[in-house]
């Protein structure tokens, strides 16, 4: 099914079709997905990861869920409940091979991810590849290749933050200097959680629990803050140089190599150092990245919320005096929301777009989807951004289970 | 034989499972997959969250229909099969009165007559419309809202216990805030069920009855916890969806069923229910077992369909009536 890109009706070289018009004209009004024409969506890998991107994708507008690919039964006898119209496969292929499926996800373990995504390039699809890209460089540079060289389709990775608007609206203020003369970062992710998965079948436990597995794990710097460190990498304005780890099992004493608890000190071109620590011993402050400066500190939690602690010597913005404040033990922290500076956002109408209501998921996948309409373009997330996160999830998480210092080689975080 | 404990706070209340099996690591993962999936219908069924899907419907359903994923459409379908099996006894539209009432988040406040009637205006499933065909839900009236607070923690526990047994469980008890909860198997092989006690809602450490239950569910309600006292009587938080009003019926009622979303909603459902009208409504849920307590000063006596028989100075309906 071929589509009208933004390119060609630049070039006008397709006669525009009065249904590419109707869809256009649709997005701008926000119709829910009944008035459009929807993209056929194949979802491959149906664990929790796939599941959640269904359920959000089937709140964005233009997208249909109409394929489902797992390889244990279970799995798709749950996608039969949650969508029974979407057809089922225990083989992506068969998804791949069907010509109303316009556009993919992957959610299966990051290892995979190499083979489906060149596969569902080659046959034509729109990809969306969850995060991390890939759990090796050589894989990381074998997809980045093939998403570049198939320049008419879309090539989205799942560091979803970046499509983000209360993320992208902070990063404006982060880069504006609103913390001053920056001093460090530090960020979290942690969660009381054994990280294993169950299943009757023995075999199927050993699949399960890839993340487990420290021949294809990228553990918990790549497999659970990866997402949160391309934040601050984004926001920071710089990719960073090297990386000191650590890393111990803690709690989940099973048998297990991988560590349950990591820490890791990234080192920035500007001098700028962050610490990130991940465990799954304690839920304790769940996740977050503090970014520290002279002038106030920035906090940001809870997918995406972000407030900034002002110093006492600091100049007055103005517009705080407005802006919501919250109280955190003895800081008062002033809310940094998308449209805080307006005060009628306040009262504003239910049917309008709100930057506050749905998840950074649903954003990142209306991203995707928005794409089918107006592009192919560069999704903000796209295959480089993808290559420069499996780079640095790779090398943090060798340096942590060496425990060791390891410099980040530059070549890695390019192609050729 | 292990035994793992796993908690959740979730859906304003504490979600605990206990595993019985071999392998207590494989116990907890199972475990854990269970509570993200409560977790994960929190934040879908909240009426709270801004982003959950609940408020989305809340905001749209009124402008035009709302696409639903799949499962959760048959959830409202569910909802509007007992409203109509219970005699709009049950009722997930409820959201205007509950905010009327002032029980969203505080402890309640009597509403004026104009206030209650708006609100009785914007109730009632039957002003809802589910279209089977795209899965959509859409509202006959502004301002009209669900609130699955009767029938989503049910629901939760049931889709938990379903990953428990696709894990392998054989033997576990899952529950919400002690008020619902499903069994899985038997807690050890010479045991027939899990006992439950239920306890007096006046006197918790009083136990009214016991009963076991095995694969299925079992949901206790009362309207007292958020309550506040006018004119010498206490107004509950359980409001009844044909009145307008907090339930002034039973004290307690205890519904066991296979489906733990069927008992959670009709538990709620029974304490708006005259106790004549009980009888009739079990005939349409099969397999069900019914207990409600109703106090009238000092005295209190029981309804009970299917359930042992209460402790002593309780009297069966025959005697009373």
């Amino acid at each position: 099914m071929k589509t009208v890109s933004r390119r060609d009706f630049l070039l006008g070289t397709t006669a525009l079709s009065g249904a590419g018009l109707v869809r256009a004209a649709n997005i701008k009004t926000r119709a829910w997905p009944l008035s459009r024409d929807n993209v056929q969506c194949g979802i491959i890998g149906y664990g929790p990861q796939g599941r959640e991107i269904t359920d959000t994708l089937m709140r964005v507008p233009g997208a249909q869920v109409a394929a489902i690919s797992d390889t244990y039964a279970p799995m798709l006898r749950r996608a039969q409940r949650d969508v029974p119209d979407a057809t089922r496969h225990e083989d992506y292929r068969e998804i791949l091979d069907n010509p109303d499926i316009q556009a993919v996800i992957i959610a299966t373990p990051t290892h995979q991810h190499r083979g489906i995504a060149i596969d569902a390039l080659e046959a034509g699809k729109n990809v969306y590849c969850e995060s991390p890209m890939a759990s090796s460089i050589d894989d990381a540079k074998a997809i980045a290749r093939a998403a570049r060289d198939a320049s008419s389709q879309i090539f989205q990775v799942g560091q979803m933050y970046r499509s983000n608007p209360q993320h992208r609206s902070v990063f404006q203020f982060m880069r504006s200097g609103a913390i001053g003369k920056p001093a460090m970062a530090r960020g979290q992710w942690h969660a009381k959680d054994s990280w294993r998965r169950a299943s009757p079948s023995a075999e199927r436990v050993q699949e399960l629990n890839w993340r487990l597995d420290p021949s294809v794990s990228l553990g918990l710097i790549g497999e659970a803050a990866l997402n949160q460190m391309d934040v601050a990498y984004w926001v920071l304005g710089e990719l960073p140089v090297s990386v000191h780890g650590f890393g111990q099992v803690m709690l989940w004493d099973d048998g297990r190599e991988v560590p349950d608890t990591i820490q890791a000190i990234f080192e920035f071109p500007s001098g700028l150092h962050m610490m990130f620590d991940a465990t799954l011993a304690s839920s304790y402050e769940d996740s977050y990245e503090v970014y520290m400066g002279d002038n106030s500190t920035i906090v940001f939690r809870d997918r995406g919320k972000a407030w900034m602690f002002k110093e006492v010597d600091s100049l007055m913005l103005g517009w705080e005096v407005y802006a919501r404040k919250d109280r955190f033990y003895k800081e008062t922290g002033i809310a940094l929301l998308a449209n805080a500076t307006q005060l009628d956002a306040q009262n504003a109408d239910p049917t309008v777009d709100d930057p506050n209501i749905e998840t950074p998921h649903w954003y990142a996948l209306q991203e995707f989807m928005d794409n089918h309409a107006f592009g192919p373009y560069p999704p903000a997330a796209n295959w480089e951004r993808g290559l420069e996160a499996t780079a640095i999830a790779v090398t943090a998480n060798e340096a942590i289970i060496e425990r060791t210092h390891k410099m980040i080689d530059p070549q890695l975080y390019t192609l050729d | 034989m292990q035994t793992v404990q796993l908690a959740l706070n979730a859906m304003a209340t504490r979600f605990e499972i206990l595993l019985h099996g071999e392998d207590p690591v494989a116990l907890r993962a199972a475990g854990e997959e269970a509570l993200a999936e409560v977790k994960r219908l929190h934040q879908r069924l909240s009426f709270y969250d801004p982003s959950s899907t609940v408020s989305h419907i809340n905001r749209m359903a009124s402008h035009s229909p709302v696409q639903v994923p799949p499962n959760l459409f048959s959830l409202f379908e569910l909802s509007q099969d007992i409203y109509h099996k219970t005699d709009h006894a049950f009722d997930i539209t409820i959201g205007p009165l509950v905010k009327t009432w002032g029980f969203f988040g505080a402890s309640g406040q009597y509403p004026t007559d104009a206030a209650q009637c708006e609100a009785m205006e914007k109730t009632g499933m039957d002003k809802v419309t589910l279209n089977d065909q795209n899965y959509t839900i859409a509202f006959e009236r502004d301002g009209m809202a669900i609130d699955l607070g009767a029938i989503g923690k049910g629901y939760a526990i049931e889709e938990a216990a379903r990953i428990l047994l696709e894990c392998g469980i054989t033997s576990a008890l899952i529950h919400g805030g002690t008020s619902t909860m499903a069994a899985i198997g038997v807690p050890s092989p010479e045991d027939d069920g899990w006992p439950i006690g239920v306890v007096d809602p006046q006197e918790p450490t009083r136990v009214l009855t016991s009963i076991r239950i095995s694969n299925e569910s079992l949901s206790v309600s009362a309207p007292h916890g958020k309550a506040f006292k006018k004119d010498g009587k206490l107004w509950g938080h359980v409001i009844d969806p044909r009145l307008g009003t907090p339930v002034q019926g039973a004290s307690l009622s205890a519904v066991s069923h296979l489906s733990a979303t069927v008992a959670d909603a009709l538990s709620t459902a029974l304490l708006a229910m005259d106790r004549t009208e009980i009888p009739h409504i079990a005939k349409k849920f099969t397999g069900i077992r019914i207990l409600t307590v109703y106090t009238d000063q000092d005295e209190q006596n029981s309804v009970s369909i299917g359930f042992p028989s209460i402790e002593s100075n309780i009297h069966s309906p025959h005697e009373n009536s």
